[in-house]
């Protein structure tokens, strides 16, 4: 299926004699600079609310990005994994809910939560890499809605249906980093750190046998790979990604419930990572950003045309299918037929690269 | 060239371990497909540093002999073993770690990557650094020794070509050079050479008497001058059976083989 | 039969006991110590009929549901709102004729006609592109399930079955024994016995029209070998229609059960999805036997779980699912 024809040639190999900062591209400095300095533009709703949404969303779903577009599994539990992130910070850590919450310190709080998130991500991966392609949606789908279920009816460990307020970010370094700027720059950090760390790994070993294991199993097998290790071992890295987003997600809301990590949510990933394109990292956040825009907008949009504002579902539904239809590479599919069509000979009708 | 592969392997090392045991040793091997018997009750032994040639017409169950051997399928009764180790419950990339490597008759490569990125692949699969996070550097190892293998396979021309370019001969010795990654102690070559042209076979049985003498290989061949030049015994298969034994010369002599081989009109 | 008793005589004998203890659970009159143990014997016997029961609307959906899987391969991820379609289908008819019976054609060909339609619009032109049918049925169980939500608003309608189903089944089996001496006999909704003994009928039905015809036999072919139907060509495509029709109407029907056994309402589309899922999951993708084993397994665990350990009934049900992806992932009856 085209959303996830190989990504484009990777290279293993150092190619040229330029340093790494002047094999930059042009794009990256501009796109690095406009981020930088978008505190000094856009307002407090725009960086906390749109922008910081979208670095978190698109994070999450870059893991699903991970692997899908590397490792074809499309896997609906990122959303789930993120929610045990949310939740074990605010249950080592500290929160307003002082009879569950541990309190923790969140240098201690924080890794542990990742790591267990990661555990949960690795079974999940386990379970799911069990049975062969499609099935995994499936068995991702229904582990999500059992960690939904569980999280509601669990008073325990996850306070049931109204699970955790006041969990906030730590103050380090006196900053409060609830602040929008703060904020702005604290998911814009990490959301930029898991980018690049996807696009460094796609071209390392891991990543280059994950997408020898996509396209090929057997052959890997057959060149002394592990296949199935090697896609339960994406599946904990792509854990790590939603639990940092979960985390994130967390101290934006200052709260923690299982309709964070409901069903819904649990597909509006999958919705995000396909809308922006899964041949790319970019593609997730790109698809963050649409949703956001979409979520916060169209509501306002939908009451002008004389819709009620809950028709945003249908929306978003028919975005899905259109791009689902059209493009199967998302929004960066998109991109690159556009400028395939430029480039291309108008009197041959070829590329103008390659014979 | 026998030092750009010896270089870094631990191969007499490892020989010097297993001892005397034989490179490959099946006995009573079968394989159904439903009712049907592609191998029936195989028994092959092949010393460590022979050279074997595989003969048989269309559907024999040669591949499905190298599918079982490197465990692409399990087989369905038998045991296999190499170098005396008892392989036959061990998936493919186990039997690959122990020093088994094969080539498919249909080449499967990546085609997505560059022809250095496929030899790269293969010999990081039999590296520790399977699951390194971390790109290759200018003086990597395994980046190394997939160099000298685009060299060993005359690919240099192609080096950084995406594979989907490649014309069939080179993919054919591209997927030879996968084959060569890491330290092989034992190959199955399935029809290396079919589709070749006469350059590129001769390039190919250059290639493959190049090798370290004490890398011992199965090949599977059509055509028997080829499989006469490069081994120094025959094995031919019928209906998924060993039909006959034998050097090159008693082979070619033997008027059944005559009659049901090298008359007939395929193969 | 007794080839099992033979090869394994232990399992034989544990299942063998298990066996004889429900019975004797189900018949006997419970002496105090179980009563204090477990409680009383009408809160068991309805948690073992309801879970039977649903059971049977489970297997009505899912069987639908792994019949398109087990023949096309696809997840129709839509499966819920197909369901949730029916349900509204057939209350709208009831409402409308006033009889209730009417509401399972009326909902069954209004469903399979949609199926035809998501059939011929989106799978014929996506063949071999497993994953992308699957997220197309995810578009279309978003739009659906909004264009409902538009349509029926989020009330909860009940489709009420007709008085000569809604009175209660005296049974013969004792639950109690009064002070007096008298004894108690357990009372079942009759609605519930006669549409968990439709279900069954269904399910011998698919698996004579699978095991017993010619086109089943075809259908059997296409599940087995994939390279088969391409060859068949044309004839393989009205097959693919008439299953995904039938599977989507047994959907519709599904809907209509539950809407009388529990109601129509937002939502009921991904929660009997998930159930189609887990139950698929569980029985062995494709299987219709063992549809009817995982729908049964996890009716019964469902109500047992709220009975028994209220906390966490629905996890139950995924430690079940859990449990066999870890020992048998190709699922009960599945081949591997
Ligand atoms: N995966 C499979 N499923 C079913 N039958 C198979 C399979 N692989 C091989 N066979 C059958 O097993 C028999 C032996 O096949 P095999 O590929 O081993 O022959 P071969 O000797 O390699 O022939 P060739 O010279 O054509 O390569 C054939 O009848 C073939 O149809
Ligand atoms: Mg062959």
């Amino acid at each position: 299926m085209s959303v996830f024809d190989p990504v484009e040639a990777s290279h293993a190999a150092p190619s040229d004699g330029r340093s790494w900062l002047e094999r930059i591209p042009v794009a990256y400095w501009v796109v690095g600079l406009a981020l930088l300095i978008m505190p000094a533009i856009a307002g407090d709703f725009m960086l906390f609310q749109i922008f910081g949404w979208t670095f978190i969303l698109g994070l999450i779903a870059l893991g699903l990005m991970f692997l899908g577009g590397y490792g074809g599994m499309v896997s609906l539990a990122q959303m789930s994994i993120a929610g045990v992130g949310g939740y074990m910070v605010a249950i080592f850590g500290v929160s307003a809910i002082d009879t569950i919450s541990l309190g923790w310190p969140w240098y201690v709080a924080i890794p542990i939560a990742l790591v267990i998130a990661m555990l949960f991500g690795t079974l999940t991966g386990w379970l799911a890499v069990r049975t062969e392609g499609i099935y995994t949606i499936m068995i991702t789908l229904a582990i999500a809605a059992a960690f939904f279920y569980f999280a509601r009816q669990n008073y325990v460990m996850f306070n049931g249906f109204s699970g955790f307020n006041g969990v906030l970010p730590p103050m380090l370094f006196g900053v409060d980093w609830r602040d929008p700027a703060a904020f702005y720059y604290l998911t814009l950090f990490w959301a930029a750190l898991g980018y690049l760390v996807v696009l460094y790994i796609s071209r390392a070993p891991f990543g280059l046998a994950l997408q020898g294991v996509r396209d090929n199993p057997r052959r890997m097998s057959a060149l002394g790979y592990n296949v199935t290790a090697h896609r339960v071992a994406a599946y904990t890295f792509a854990a790590l990604l939603a639990a940092i987003g979960g985390i994130l997600l967390t101290w934006q809301s200052a709260q923690i419930s299982p309709g964070t990590a409901g069903i819904g949510p649990a597909i509006d990933i999958l919705v995000i990572a396909v809308i922006g394109g899964m041949r790319h990292p970019v593609g997730p956040f790109i698809g963050a950003f649409i949703y956001v825009i979409l979520k916060t907008y169209a509501i306002d949009a939908l009451v002008t045309l004389g819709l009620a504002g809950e028709r945003f579902q249908l929306l978003i539904g028919v975005a899905f299918l259109a791009i689902v239809f059209w493009s199967p590479d998302g929004i960066i599919g998109l991109w690159d037929r556009l400028r395939e069509d430029r480039k291309r000979d108008p009197l041959t009708g070829r590329g103008g690269e390659g014979p | 060239m026998n030092a750009v592969l010896d270089a870094g392997s631990t191969i007499s090392e490892r020989l010097g371990a297993t001892g005397t045991a034989n490179a490959l040793e099946l006995k009573g091997v079968s394989k159904y497909f439903g009712a049907l018997a592609a191998l029936s009750d195989v028994d092959i032994t092949v010393r460590p540093s022979e050279r074997r040639a595989v003969l048989g017409s269309n559907g024999a169950g040669k591949t499905t002999l190298f599918n079982c051997v490197a465990g692409d399928f399990p087989s369905t009764t038998g045991t296999i073993r190499f170098f005396g180790e008892d392989i036959t419950q061990f998936p493919p990339h186990e039997r690959i770690r122990r020093g088994l490597r094969r080539t498919y008759q249909i080449s499967l490569l990546f085609t997505g990557l560059t022809v250095l990125d496929n030899i790269f692949l293969a010999c990081v699969g039999v590296s520790r650094s399977r699951f390194s996070f971390l790109q290759p550097g200018r003086d990597d190892a395994l980046m190394a020794s997939a160099e000298n293998l685009v060299r060993v396979v005359h690919l240099e021309d192609a080096r950084d070509e995406q594979v989907a370019t490649l014309s069939y001969g080179q993919q054919r010795q591209l997927e030879i050079a996968m084959a060569l990654a890491g330290a092989p102690r034992f190959i199955l070559f399935d029809e290396p050479a079919a589709g070749l042209s006469p350059t590129e076979r001769s390039e190919l049985i250059e290639i493959l008497v190049g090798l370290p003498t004490h890398m011992g290989f199965i090949i599977i061949e059509h055509d028997m001058d080829v499989a006469l030049r490069v081994a120094e015994s025959v094995t031919m298969m019928h209906n998924g059976r060993i039909f006959k034994e034998g050097s090159p010369a008693e082979i070619e002599d033997d008027p059944e083989v005559q009659a049901l081989y090298l008359g007939g009109d395929d193969g | 039969m007794t080839d099992f008793v033979r090869r394994h005589p232990i399992w034989a004998a544990v299942t063998a006991i298990l066996a004889a203890i429900l019975i004797w659970m189900i018949f006997a009159l419970w002496p105090s110590w179980l009563v204090d143990l477990i409680g009383k014997k009408k809160v068991f016997l309805n948690a073992l009929f309801n879970g039977i029961t649903l059971g049977g609307l489970y297997f009505l959906v899912a069987s639908g549901f792994t019949l398109i899987f087990g023949l096309m391969r696809n997840v129709n991820l839509a499966h819920g709102s197909l369901y949730l379609l029916g349900g509204y289908v057939g209350y709208e008819f009831a409402e409308l004729t006033g009889y209730w019976l009417l509401a399972f054609p009326a909902a069954f060909i209004v469903v399979a006609l949609f199926g035809i339609l998501l059939q011929l619009g989106v799978f014929r032109r996506m063949e071999g592109q497993d994953l992308r049918q699957t997220l197309v049925t995810i578009g279309i169980s978003i739009i659906m399930a909004d264009l409902m939500l538009w349509g029926w608003g989020g009330d909860f309608y009940n489709i009420s079955a007709p008085s000569w189903l809604s009175g209660p089944l005296e049974t013969i089996l004792v639950t109690s024994q009064k002070r007096s001496g008298d004894l108690v006999y357990l009372k079942y909704p009759l609605v519930r016995v006669v549409i968990f003994l439709a279900a069954v009928t269904i399910g011998v039905g698919m698996w004579l029209l699978l095991n017993r015809t010619k086109i089943g036999m075809l259908i059997r072919a296409g599940v087995d070998d994939r390279d088969m139907l391409s060859a068949t060509g044309a004839r393989i495509q009205l097959v693919f229609l008439g299953v995904f029709a039938f599977g989507a109407g047994l959907a519709g029907i599904a809907g209509v059960v539950g809407g009388t056994f529990q109601s129509v309402a937002p939502g009921e589309d991904i929660r009997f999805l998930l159930a189609s899922l887990v139950v698929v999951i569980v029985g062995g993708m494709g299987s219709i036997p063992g549809a009817a084993l995982g729908a049964l397994l996890i009716g019964l665990a469902e109500q047992f779980g709220s009975v028994y350990m209220p906390t966490y009934a629905v996890v139950l049900t995924f430690l079940i699912m859990v449990g066999v992806l870890a020992f048998r992932p190709q699922g009960l009856m599945g081949r591997s």
